[in-house]
C-alpha cells in the first residue's frame, strides 16, 4: 500500500464545523412553509385488543382540524425483511402504544387535542406479555388460534432465510447443528448448564423520529425523515404505498442530518405514517413528530432474549460442543427484529473454536412493543450469558479465565459453526494487548474496608447482518477548483463516516481532504446505497467510494494521455495534480482541467467534467443454507474481533458500582482515522456500560411501558465516564475492505455486560445472571447470599 | 413535547399586582423557576387558566442573613445557594444538597420555595429544611407570618399553602457555636437524578444532634427517637444496630419505579450511620470537604 498521505490519519472531522456551529439541520430545523399541518397518533391504551368501533365525528368536529385517518383507508401491511407491520392497526392492536388512528391539523396543539376526542372501541384480550407465555406448554410451541398473536402468520411475504412455525407464536426459527452433539458431551469431562436473560432496551438518540411527507400535485411524494436507510425507505414506502399507484420514481426521500441512530432509525418505523397521511392531504406537508415517550414505545425496542446455554469442557479447558438455546421477546412486529434473531443464532458461538454446536435462536411474538435494530444486533444480549458463563466454567476447572479464552480463541481458517472459514484477524493480539494494559492477574485491594476491587474480561466479535446483497454505491463529482462531492447514501449519524469516505476519496486522487464534501442523501440525486447499519459502511460504501475515485483517476491519467500525448503508465496524481515518472517538470494541476477540459494548440479542448462512479456489492455472500442444520451458505462477509476488560470498584454495603479503568483492544483491519476509531471505542463501552448498570425498563402487568423518560430510564452522564479508558487498535488488513479497513462501531459496546458481571464476580464472588446488574440488585444479592 | 392547553401569561412588578391576581382568578398558579410546572403542564397534571411569573418582583432573590438567621427568597435558585458565599459560611450542608439537586440547566433555574411548594417526596430541599427546623415565610397580601417546616407539608405533593396566598421565603435559624451537617443522597447514577432516599444530619456542640429523612414517606420525616437516644448514647458498634432498628420505625419506605423498599430501608440506615461518622469529623479538622458526592 506504500506511503498513505491521508488515511490512517486522525484528519478533523469534515461536519465538525456545521455542527459545533448550529448550522446543521435536522428535520425538525426545515422550514416547511405556512401550510405545514401536523399530525397526533391516536394511540391503543390496550396490549392485545380487538378494535370493534372507531368514531371520529367529534375529533372532525374540531376547528382546525383537516382530516382523520383510521385503518380502513390504509389496509396495507409492510415490513423489511418479514411483512408483518401495519401502517394503522387493522381490528387489532398488539401492544400499548400502537397506532390506531390520525388527526391532522393546522397546529399541533389541535391536533393533540382532537386525538383525544377520537372515540375507540375495543374488546381487550389477555395480553402475551413473557416469552414463556408465548410459547405454550406444547413440545412443539402449538398454540390455539386465538392465543397466537399473528393467526395469519402463515400467509406473511419474508426473505427466503426465515422459517417461521404455523400455528405458533414464533416468526423465525434459526437452527444450527455442526459436528455431533451426543458424542461431543459424552466425550467431555465436564459439562456445564446455566440459564441468563437480558432485558429489553432503548436507543435513547439524542434526536427523536420525525418524518414530514408531501404529496404534491403531480403525484410526486416526498418524505424528509430522521433515518439511517433512505434507500431503503423509498422502497418500503413504494412497496406499502403501491396500492395507491406510486412508485419508486415518484417517491423521494431526503434525509439531512441525524442526531443519532444506534439502529432506531434503520428500516422504517414511524415514518410510514408521515408517508401514508400525505397522501390524505394533496398539496399540503404533513409533519409526525415523536415525543420521548412514544421513542421509547413506537419505534424499536431492542429484544430480550432468555438463553439456556450447555458447554462441555476438557479437563484442559477445550471446549468440546455448545448448546445455546436463544428465546428472544421480539414483540408485536418482527420485520426487523426477525433478523437480529438470525445474525444472533449464526454467531452464538461468540469468537471461539467449537467442534460441536447447537444453537436455536427462537424469535417469539409477544403483545410488547416491536423488537428491531440495536448496536451489536443480537451479539451483546447472547454474549452476556456465553461470556459470564465461560468465566464461570474456567473457575470450576481452575483454569485462568482469560487463560480459557485463549485456549478456545478462534483462528484464521477455523470453521464456523455454519461451515464457512474465519478471516484473518488479530484476536490472540488483542487478548495480550488487554491482558498487559489492565495488569492482568494483579490482585487490587482497597484501604477502604466496604471498597471491593474487581476486573473482568470478555472477548468479543461480530459480523455485518445483512442481505447477501447489500450494496454501497458513489457519485464522485469534481468542481472547477479540483473540489469534489461525494453523493453517496450512508448517514452521517456521528461516527464519523463523511470524514472517513472523505479521506478514501483525497487518497486516491491526492486532493485534501478538506477539499472534499459529502452530501446528505435525496434518493433522486444520491446514488443508492443499503443501509447505515451492520458496521459495514466503512467496508462496503468505503470500496464504492475508492472504486468511483479510481474511476475519476483513470478518467483524468486518460485525458491527459489523449490531449498531451503522455503514457499512462508514467502518470501519476500528487499534490492536486497530474504528475509524471520521465518527465520531472510535467505538473499539470488538477483545476485546469477537471470541467473544463484541456485546451489543445487549435483552441479545441479534450475531457470535460470529471464523475467517478463506483459501486461495491459482496458477489461471494449467500444466505441459503439447509434450514435444519443452517450449513451451506457464507451468511456473514466477516467478522470483527477483539478483546476488552476493566477495573471495577464496588462499595459493598451500597452495591454502587465505580469503573475506575476499561480496555478495549479492536482489530479494525485498517483504523483510516484512529481518532475516529477512538471516539467508537470511548461511546460503545459507555453505551455498555449503560445497559449493564443503569438502563431498566419497566412494564407493569398489562403491557405498559412504566419510564418511557429519561426521569426513570437512566442513561449515563458525563459524570458516570470511567475515570480511564484505553482504547487499543489493532491492525490485521481485511483483503477486500477500502485500504484493509473493516467495521467496528457496534463492536465496542458488545463485550461491556459480560466484562462488567465477570467483575462483579470477581469483587464479590457473586454471579449476577439476570441484566441489568443495577446498584439495588447488586446490593440485595450481596444481602441474601447463602454463604 | 407541546403544551396543549391555553392559558394567559403575566409578569407583574410588584406584590400588590400579585395578591390581586391571585385573588382574582381561582385558577391561577405562580411562577418562578418553572422547572416543574412547565413539565406538569405538558403532561396535563394541571391546567391553570393564568400563569403569574413572580420573576419581576424585585427583592425576591435574596439571600440574607441577621440575627442567627439566613432568609432565603422564593427566588433564590439552587444554582444561587451554592455559589453564596453566606451559605458557604454558615450552612455549607445547604450548598451540598444543592448540588445533587439535578442538573446543572435545571439548578439555574429551579428555586428552594418552589422545591417546597411542589412538595414531591423526592425533593432534595426537604430533609435539610427539616433538620434546621426552618420556617416558611407566607404572605396573603394583607399580612405576613411564618409558619414551621413540620408543619408545611401535608403528604406528597400537598402543603397547607392557600391559593391566594404566597411563599415569600424560607428562614433558617443557625445553630449557635460550631455545627456540622451532612447531606446524603441515594440516586441511580451519577448524573441527574430524582432522590431514591435521602438523609440530611446537623450536628452542633451546644443544640445536640438532629436526623431527617427525605423520599422513604410521605413528607420528610423527622427523626426524633434516633435524635433522642443519640443523646445519651455514642455512635459506635454496639449502638449503630440500635439505630439502625430505630430508623425502621421512622420511615415508611414504598416500591416504586426507583427503588424498593427493601433498598431503601437498607440504604438509609447505611447513609445515616455514615453521615452520623462525616458528621462528626466536620466538626474537627480535617474532615471530609463540603459539596462532595458521599455515595
Amino acid at each position: 500500500m506504500g506511503n498513505l498521505k491521508y488515511v490512517g490519519k486522525s484528519v478533523v472531522r469534515q461536519d465538525g464545523l456545521e455542527k459545533i456551529t448550529g448550522a446543521a439541520q435536522y428535520v425538525d430545523d426545515l422550514d416547511f412553509g405556512q401550510h405545514l399541518l401536523y399530525a397526533a397518533i391516536v394511540e391503543s391504551p390496550h396490549a392485545n385488543a380487538e378494535i370493534l368501533k372507531i368514531n371520529i365525528k367529534k375529533a372532525q368536529g374540531l376547528e382546525g382540524v383537516v382530516r382523520v385517518v383510521t385503518g380502513d383507508e390504509f389496509p396495507y401491511r409492510f415490513g423489511l425483511y418479514m411483512h408483518d407491520r401495519y401502517i394503522f392497526a387493522q381490528q387489532r392492536v398488539r401492544f400499548v402504544g400502537e397506532q390506531v388512528a390520525a388527526v391532522i391539523a393546522r397546529t399541533p396543539e389541535i391536533a393533540y387535542q382532537a386525538a383525544k376526542l377520537v372515540e375507540v372501541k375495543y374488546k381487550v384480550l389477555k395480553p402475551v406479555l413473557s416469552v414463556h407465555d408465548a410459547l405454550g406448554v406444547h413440545q412443539d410451541f402449538e398454540v390455539e388460534k386465538n392465543n397466537m398473536i399473528h393467526p395469519d402468520l402463515s400467509e406473511y411475504k419474508h426473505v427466503p432465510w426465515f422459517f417461521p412455525k404455523d400455528k405458533t407464536n414464533i416468526a423465525h426459527f434459526r437452527k444450527i447443528r455442526k459436528g455431533n452433539m451426543e458424542e461431543a458431551f459424552k466425550s467431555a469431562d465436564h459439562v456445564f448448564e446455566d440459564e441468563y436473560s437480558v432485558p429489553r432496551y432503548a436507543h435513547c438518540a439524542i434526536e427523536n423520529h420525525v418524518a414530514v411527507g408531501l404529496l404534491d400535485h403531480s403525484k410526486r411524494l416526498t418524505l424528509w425523515t430522521a433515518s439511517q436507510s433512505p434507500h431503503t425507505q423509498r422502497h418500503l414506502f413504494a412497496e406499502a404505498l403501491s396500492p395507491l399507484g406510486l412508485t419508486h420514481k415518484d417517491i423521494r426521500v431526503i434525509t439531512p442530518y441525524v442526531g443519532g441512530g444506534f439502529g432506531g432509525k434503520a428500516g422504517v418505523s414511524m415514518e410510514i405514517l408521515a408517508a401514508a397521511l400525505a397522501t390524505t392531504v394533496p398539496g399540503s406537508p404533513v409533519k409526525v413528530l415523536w415525543n420521548r415517550s412514544q421513542e421509547f414505545v413506537n419505534t424499536y425496542q431492542r429484544q430480550g432474549v432468555n438463553a439456556k446455554i450447555k458447554v462441555g469442557v476438557k479437563n484442559n479447558g477445550e471446549i468440546v460442543a455448545l448448546e445455546q438455546l436463544l428465546y428472544w421477546d421480539a414483540g408485536a412486529y418482527v420485520e426487523y427484529g426477525a433478523n437480529v434473531v438470525n445474525a444472533a443464532g449464526l454467531s452464538a458461538t461468540g469468537p471461539y473454536r467449537i467442534p460441536n454446536v447447537k444453537i436455536d435462536s427462537v424469535c417469539v411474538y409477544t403483545n410488547l412493543p416491536p423488537g428491531g435494530p440495536y448496536r451489536g444486533f443480537g451479539y451483546s444480549e447472547f454474549l452476556f450469558g456465553l461470556e459470564s458463563h465461560f468465566n464461570e466454567i474456567a473457575k470450576k476447572l481452575n483454569i485462568d479465565p482469560v487463560e480459557f479464552r485463549e485456549i478456545n480463541a478462534i483462528k484464521e481458517g477455523d470453521e464456523l459453526s455454519y461451515g464457512a472459514k474465519m478471516n484473518p484477524n488479530g484476536l490472540m493480539e488483542a487478548i495480550e494487548k488487554v491482558k498487559k494494559e489492565i495488569e492482568w492477574g494483579k490482585k487490587d485491594k482497597s484501604s477502604d474496608p466496604n471498597i471491593k476491587i474487581g476486573k473482568g474480561f470478555s472477548l468479543f466479535w461480530k459480523a455485518p447482518a445483512m442481505p447477501p446483497n447489500a450494496s454501497s454505491t458513489c457519485f464522485l463529482k469534481f468542481n472547477e477548483d479540483a473540489s469534489i462531492n461525494l453523493l453517496i447514501s450512508g448517514m452521517e449519524i456521528g461516527q464519523g463516516y463523511f470524514t472517513v469516505m472523505g479521506q478514501i476519496a483525497a487518497e486516491v486522487l491526492q486532493i485534501p481532504p478538506e477539499k472534499i464534501r459529502c452530501v446528505t442523501p435525496d434518493t433522486d440525486r444520491n446514488p443508492y446505497e443499503w443501509q447505515t447499519v451492520a458496521s459495514h459502511i466503512t467496508w462496503s460504501c468505503g470500496n464504492a467510494v475508492k472504486r468511483a475515485a479510481e474511476d475519476a483517476r483513470d478518467q483524468i491519467l486518460e485525458v491527459v494521455h489523449r490531449a498531451l500525448n503522455k503514457k499512462i503508465e508514467d502518470l501519476y496524481l500528487e499534490d492536486e495534480a497530474v504528475k509524471s515518472k520521465t518527465e520531472r517538470d510535467f505538473n499539470l494541476p488538477l483545476k485546469d482541467f477537471v470541467i473544463n477540459g484541456i485546451g489543445l494548440k487549435d483552441g479545441t479542448f479534450r475531457g470535460g467534467p470529471i464523475v467517478g462512479r463506483g459501486m461495491y456489492m459482496p458477489e461471494f455472500s449467500s444466505a441459503l443454507s439447509n434450514p435444519e442444520t443452517g450449513q451451506g451458505g457464507k451468511p456473514n462477509v466477516h467478522y470483527t474481533v477483539g478483546a476488552a476488560a476493566c477495573i471495577i470498584k464496588i462499595d459493598k454495603e451500597t452495591g454502587k458500582v465505580q469503573v475506575p479503568k476499561m480496555v478495549l483492544a479492536v482489530d479494525a483491519g485498517k483504523a483510516l482515522n484512529p481518532d475516529l476509531v477512538k471516539g467508537q471505542i470511548t461511546g460503545g463501552l459507555l453505551q455498555g456500560l449503560a445497559t449493564v448498570l443503569y438502563e431498566d425498563m419497566r412494564f407493569d402487568k398489562n403491557g405498559k411501558l412504566l419510564n418511557s423518560n429519561f426521569t426513570d430510564y437512566k442513561i449515563p452522564t458525563t459524570l458516570d465516564v470511567p475515570d480511564e479508558i484505553v482504547p487499543i487498535i489493532i491492525e490485521n488488513p481485511q483483503s477486500d475492505g477500502p485500504f484493509g479497513a473493516r467495521g467496528i462501531g457496534e463492536h465496542t459496546m458488545i463485550p461491556v455486560a459480560p466484562m462488567i458481571g465477570n467483575a462483579i464476580e470477581d469483587a464479590l464472588g457473586i454471579r449476577m445472571r439476570h441484566m441489568p446488574l443495577t446498584a439495588e440488585k447488586i446490593c440485595m444479592t450481596q444481602l441474601t447470599r447463602r454463604d | 413535547m407541546t403544551i396543549i392547553n391555553d392559558f394567559d401569561y403575566v409578569r407583574p412588578t410588584n406584590l400588590k399586582e400579585v395578591f390581586k391576581l391571585l385573588n382574582q382568578n381561582k385558577s391561577a398558579m405562580l411562577l418562578a423557576g418553572g422547572t416543574d410546572l412547565i413539565g406538569n403542564l405538558k403532561e396535563e397534571v394541571i391546567k391553570p387558566k393564568l400563569l403569574i411569573d413572580i420573576k419581576n418582583i424585585k427583592g425576591l432573590n435574596k439571600i440574607k442573613y441577621a440575627k442567627n438567621e439566613l432568609l432565603i427568597g422564593a427566588l433564590v435558585t439552587f444554582d444561587d445557594l451554592i455559589h453564596s458565599q453566606v451559605i458557604l459560611n454558615k450552612c455549607p450542608v445547604v450548598m451540598e444538597m444543592a448540588k445533587t439537586v439535578a442538573s446543572k440547566a435545571i439548578r439555574n433555574r429551579a428555586t428552594m420555595v418552589g422545591n417546597i411548594c411542589s412538595a414531591v417526596p423526592c425533593m432534595d430541599s426537604g430533609a435539610i429544611l427539616m433538620v434546621y427546623d426552618a420556617r416558611i415565610v407566607i404572605s396573603d397580601g394583607k399580612n405576613e407570618w411564618d409558619e414551621p417546616v413540620k408543619k408545611w407539608f401535608k403528604g406528597p405533593r400537598k402543603t397547607i399553602l392557600k391559593k391566594n396566598q404566597m411563599v415569600m421565603g424560607i428562614k433558617l435559624p443557625i445553630p449557635k457555636g460550631d455545627h456540622s451537617g451532612v447531606y446524603m443522597k441515594l440516586g441511580r447514577y451519577k448524573g441527574e437524578d430524582l432522590a431514591q432516599a435521602t438523609c440530611a444530619v446537623v450536628l452542633s456542640k451546644k443544640e445536640g444532634i438532629k436526623i431527617s429523612f427525605g423520599s422513604v414517606a410521605p413528607t420528610p420525616v423527622r427523626a426524633l427517637s434516633i435524635e433522642k437516644f443519640l443523646k445519651n448514647n455514642e455512635l459506635n458498634e454496639q449502638t449503630v444496630n440500635e439505630i439502625k432498628k430505630l430508623v425502621e420505625k421512622e420511615i415508611s419506605p414504598i416500591d416504586d419505579i426507583r427503588a424498593s423498599k427493601e433498598y431503601r430501608m437498607h440504604m438509609v440506615k447505611i447513609m445515616l450511620e455514615r453521615s452520623l461518622v462525616i458528621a462528626k469529623e466536620r466538626l474537627v479538622n480535617p474532615a471530609p470537604a463540603y459539596g462532595i458526592s458521599h455515595l
